[in-house]
């Protein structure tokens, strides 16, 4: 299952306004999308699943899919989410 | 498109929820509104909700949320106005108003059907706010 980090670098973290186009996307792709944070995972086609991981401002998290569109739903993931995170850099 | 009707007893309630639900969900989800009484008082109006759901109404459905259990009987008389075939298109939400508002629109936008739009804004009632 193919798996990215990201550094949530919005001042705000994760809000309801980006949180909601991540689902509106997510919901194009057929593969299950979860994004994980502090031990927790939410559903990414989940409005109250993401909203509910309270994503702080520096907060690190993970997206993970699993689907026959996992690679293409988490590249297209992470350019819509471009100005509100940044790759986590020398981690696997 | 499922279609929303936000019903308060204050109109800048309903107008400021409106424009919230638009930025977050997209415009693509039509919003009605029916805030205040007729002559601008706190309170809620039978005409005002049938003329938002008559504005919104399409076969997909109309979803309405309102603020405080005093409005069901204004909401009740407007819901008797409808002809049948308009009042088999709308379903009635006990969901919180705000917190539904919001995660219904962004169901709606998924052009989610009317019961999952629904079911999104029910569950507004056991949505967590403080981070844990």
């Amino acid at each position: 299952m193919p798996e990215i980090r990201l550094t949530v670098v919005d001042p705000s973290g994760l809000h309801a306004r980006p949180a909601a186009r991540f689902v509106q996307l997510a919901s194009r792709f057929a593969s299950r999308i979860v994004l994980r944070h502090d031990g927790r995972e939410a559903d990414a086609k989940s409005l109250i699943s993401m909203l509910g991981l309270a994503v702080r401002p520096q907060g690190e998290i993970s997206l993970a899919a699993d689907g026959p569109d996992a690679d293409q739903a988490l590249a297209s993931l992470a350019e819509e989410l471009g100005p509100f995170v940044m790759p986590v850099t020398g981690r696997p | 498109m499922v279609s929303l009707v936000l019903v308060s007893h204050s109109r800048s309630l309903a107008e400021g929820l409106r424009d919230m639900v638009a930025q977050v969900a997209g415009d693509s989800v039509p919003i009605a509104i029916a805030g205040g009484t007729e002559d601008g008082r706190l309170g809620t109006s039978a005409p005002a909700i049938l003329d938002a759901i008559r504005s919104v109404d399409r076969p997909e459905g109309v979803l309405v949320l309102l603020d405080l259990g005093s409005a069901a009987l204004s909401l009740e008389m407007a819901l008797e106005e409808l002809t049948s075939g308009e009042r088999e298109r709308v379903v009635v939400s006990e969901a919180p108003l705000v917190e539904g508002a919001v995660l219904a629109g962004v169901q709606a936008s998924l052009d989610a059907d009317i019961a999952t739009v629904a079911e999104a804004a029910a569950s507004a009632a056991s949505m967590t706010k403080l981070p844990r």
